[in-house]
């Protein structure tokens, strides 16, 4: 007998929880919406137990039973056990926050979506098999299209055709690459292929690349091929404009990293990163400046910081990865908690419209004290966790000379600081339009004071979460290190 | 002009891809994990369908992503459908003679569907195909006699059932020590209905679960129409 914790838990139990839910729908809907927390709450049990031991070595855990390349594994080493924690636990805090916040039937079919949606993410950091990763990445995208569209209502369907089309896109290119990939080197196994990469004509090589880049990056909301997500983002049911901010998009950026820093030679692609990742930021903070309508503008907001991470991704030294890292996690806290606090502003005023929101904070102000926490982190204001991304971002540029970026972060922190600021005042500083105020219920505020505490709490022990980047980001540099685990010595 | 464009930027595109797919040595001996296979499936895995015993035991996990994906698009369906669902269908029937081929038909496709997913690790097919034709019996139904009714409730139940069993089965390999979804049944002997472990009873409820899937989607959509 073996009940041990294994990586196999993060995929299995919210699919065995998504298939017991419409059971569970006959029997009460209370069940409904108390299981998906239960499970998360396993999970995140699960994860902070793994956690010390992937640090400590990372674990690769054999799916039914066949030896890699020829079966399927499971590869939980520091990035993963870093992701995949941080995954599970937003996915509990997402939850507290469904609790009260989605009372619109069909309950189970929500929740259901939402377990797959949570296991699609952690499946794709969890893989190390590439055609795995793209069967995850569908599972992904499709909860997401059709959570997009939960609502019913006319631009909710049109932005879900929107993301369905964009995202059938991305699967077909991501398969193409796969296919092309094992025609040339007959395995999937992505250590193994890593291996037999060298076989490949460069001509092949760069084509792969171009395909999961486009593939990947539209999941991952790389400019131009980000479309689809101010519009899904603001329109699917807040909480799941969180989830996408802060774990869909996360898997994709990591799926994307993981081909090109494994797969494929960094120096061809960082460059690449860069220009790309700048060129993102920098629309996308524009945009954001012009948005009528909170949601789409935190949406823009998004796109922007993923910029900025995948510059930081492009910088390919050891403290660029590492403040990578750093922002994804805390961009996955403080954007999470924007979209928690924007969801209950928009739902009291009744109205998208940042205009409608005047006076609102006023009335409300733990909802509109929460929005402004979220609002000065993510700008980079000590002494919250957004301010230390940034910081050791721009200490890993300064490091690699990059002066222009510098400039570019301090620019895009401008920019940020005009829009987010300009809702701040309007919540506080304007008179209160006629609407009718209803109460924030306890589980809502539940969930963004813990967001609230954990963003102070980083801000005040950055070191913390920065000495569990540095090994996450050894992991993605040491490539033959993780040949050689991944394999497991084969 | 923006046509034009795309046009050509579409050409281009497709001159390349045919240009790289020349290059891929097609037929030469590249497959490293596909030899394998070949080579070891009988005496590994105890399923003569080669494709099978890589579906459903080597990459059993991708599997079990497909299954989740139809569950999913499913379950999209539904949720997206909700408020419209319910609507009475129109009430007239085909011929006569479609109506009495289609009653004599429908228990057979049925039965070749049950076929085609509990004998799928000896002959071609499996559950995915089995389970599809048996929702083409019931569709085919659905056409003939408009006042044909699925139990949507008996449907969702045996969709759920279908796809605990598949984790439960696996979640029973990880438990005994193998890993999950690993084979931990005897065997057998190769070619005989019962044997290959585990595989006939996951494509078992693989079938019943592509099945109910489909037939869900198809009433789903028949009372949405207008």
């Amino acid at each position: 007998m073996n009940l041990n914790f294994s990586p196999v838990h993060f995929i299995a139990v919210p699919l065995f929880a998504a298939f017991l839910l419409p059971l569970l729908g006959r029997i009460s809907q209370k069940l409904v919406t108390l299981v998906p927390g239960i499970v998360l709450l396993y999970l995140s049990a699960v994860a902070l137990t793994l956690f010390p031991q992937a640090y400590n070595e990372p674990i690769v855990e054999i799916i039914a039973g066949w030896r890699p390349p020829f079966g399927i594994t499971l590869v939980f080493g520091p990035l993963a056990a870093f992701l995949v924690t941080m995954i599970t636990l937003i996915g509990f805090v997402v939850w507290i926050y469904s609790y009260r916040f989605i009372i619109r039937a069909p309950l189970e079919k929500y929740y259901m979506l939402f377990m797959l949606l949570i296991a699609g993410s952690t499946g794709i950091i969890l893989t190390g098999d590439i055609f795995n990763l793209f069967v995850f990445l569908e599972i992904t995208a499709i909860a997401a299209y059709s959570l997009t569209a939960f609502l019913r209502d006319h631009n909710g369907a049109e932005a879900a055709f929107k993301y369905l089309l964009i995202g059938s896109f991305a699967s077909a290119f991501v398969l193409l690459a796969i296919i092309i990939l094992y025609a040339n080197v007959g395995t999937l196994n992505m250590a193994d292929i890593a291996v037999r990469m060298g076989d490949v004509p460069a001509k092949i090589k760069l084509t792969i690349m171009i395909l999961f880049i486009v593939g990947l990056g539209i999941e991952a909301e790389l400019f131009p091929l980000n479309g689809w997500a101010p519009d899904a983002y603001s329109q699917a049911p807040s909480p799941i404009g969180a989830v996408f901010a802060g774990i869909v998009v996360k898997a994709a950026v990591y799926a994307l990293m993981r081909v090109l820093f494994t797969l494929f030679d960094l120096p061809t692609s960082s460059h690449f990163l860069v220009v790309m990742g700048t060129i993102t930021l920098l629309i996308a903070e524009m945009s954001a400046m012009r948005q009528q309508q909170i949601k789409r503008m935190l949406a823009f907001s998004s796109i922007g910081q993923m910029g900025l991470v995948l510059v930081a991704f492009g910088l390919g030294t050891r403290e660029g990865i590492a403040a990578a890292l750093f922002l994804m996690f805390s961009h996955a806290i403080i954007k999470t908690l924007l979209f928690f606090s924007a969801g209950y502003l928009v739902f009291f005023s009744g109205f998208k419209n940042i205009s409608d929101l005047e006076g609102v904070g006023r009335e409300k102000p733990w909802t509109g004290f929460f929005f402004s926490l979220g609002a000065l982190a993510i700008i980079g204001l000590p002494p919250f966790s957004g301010f230390w991304g940034k910081f050791y971002l721009l200490i890993s540029a300064a490091n690699a000379s990059h002066i222009f970026l510098i400039v570019l972060i301090l620019f895009s922190a401008v920019i940020e600081a005009v829009y987010y600021l300009r809702v701040v005042g309007r919540l506080y500083f304007k008179k209160l339009h006629d609407i009718e105020i209803r109460r924030t219920p306890f589980t809502g505020l539940l969930a963004m004071g813990i967001l609230a505490i954990v963003t102070i709490t980083i801000g005040v022990y950055p070191d913390f979460i920065y000495e569990l980047v540095l090994p996450a980001a050894d992991e993605l540099l040491d490539k033959a290190a993780y040949l050689q685990y991944a394999m497991m010595g084969q | 002009m923006r046509k034009i464009i795309t046009i050509l930027f579409l050409a281009i595109l497709g001159y390349y891809m045919v240009d790289l797919m020349n290059q891929i040595p097609f037929g030469e001996d590249r497959m490293n994990v596909g030899r394998h296979y070949l080579e070891n499936t009988i005496a590994e895995t105890g399923s003569v369908n080669t494709v099978t015993s890589i579906v459903v035991s080597y990459r059993g996990f991708d599997t079990l992503g497909e299954v989740t994906v139809l569950f999913l698009a499913a379950t999209g369906l539904g949720a997206i459908l909700f408020d419209k669902r319910g609507k009475k269908r129109r009430k007239q029937n085909a011929s006569s003679l479609v109506k009495t081929t289609s009653k004599l038909l429908y228990p057979l496709i049925v039965l070749l569907g049950a076929y085609v997913f509990v004998h799928g690790h000896l002959t071609p097919g499996g559950g995915f195909q089995g389970g599809a034709i048996i929702a083409t019996g019931v569709l085919m139904m659905y056409m003939s006699y408009r006042r044909f009714e699925t139990n949507h409730k008996a449907l969702t139940i045996i969709e759920s059932m279908a796809g605990l069993t598949f984790v439960s089965i696996g979640m029973g390999g990880l438990i005994l020590g193998q890993g999950f979804l690993a084979n931990f049944l005897p065997l057998g002997e190769p070619n005989m209905l019962f044997s290959a472990g585990i595989i006939p009873i996951i494509y078992s409820a693989v079938g019943f679960k592509v099945g109910a899937e489909l037939t869900g989607v198809l009433d789903t959509l028949l009372k949405t129409i207008r």
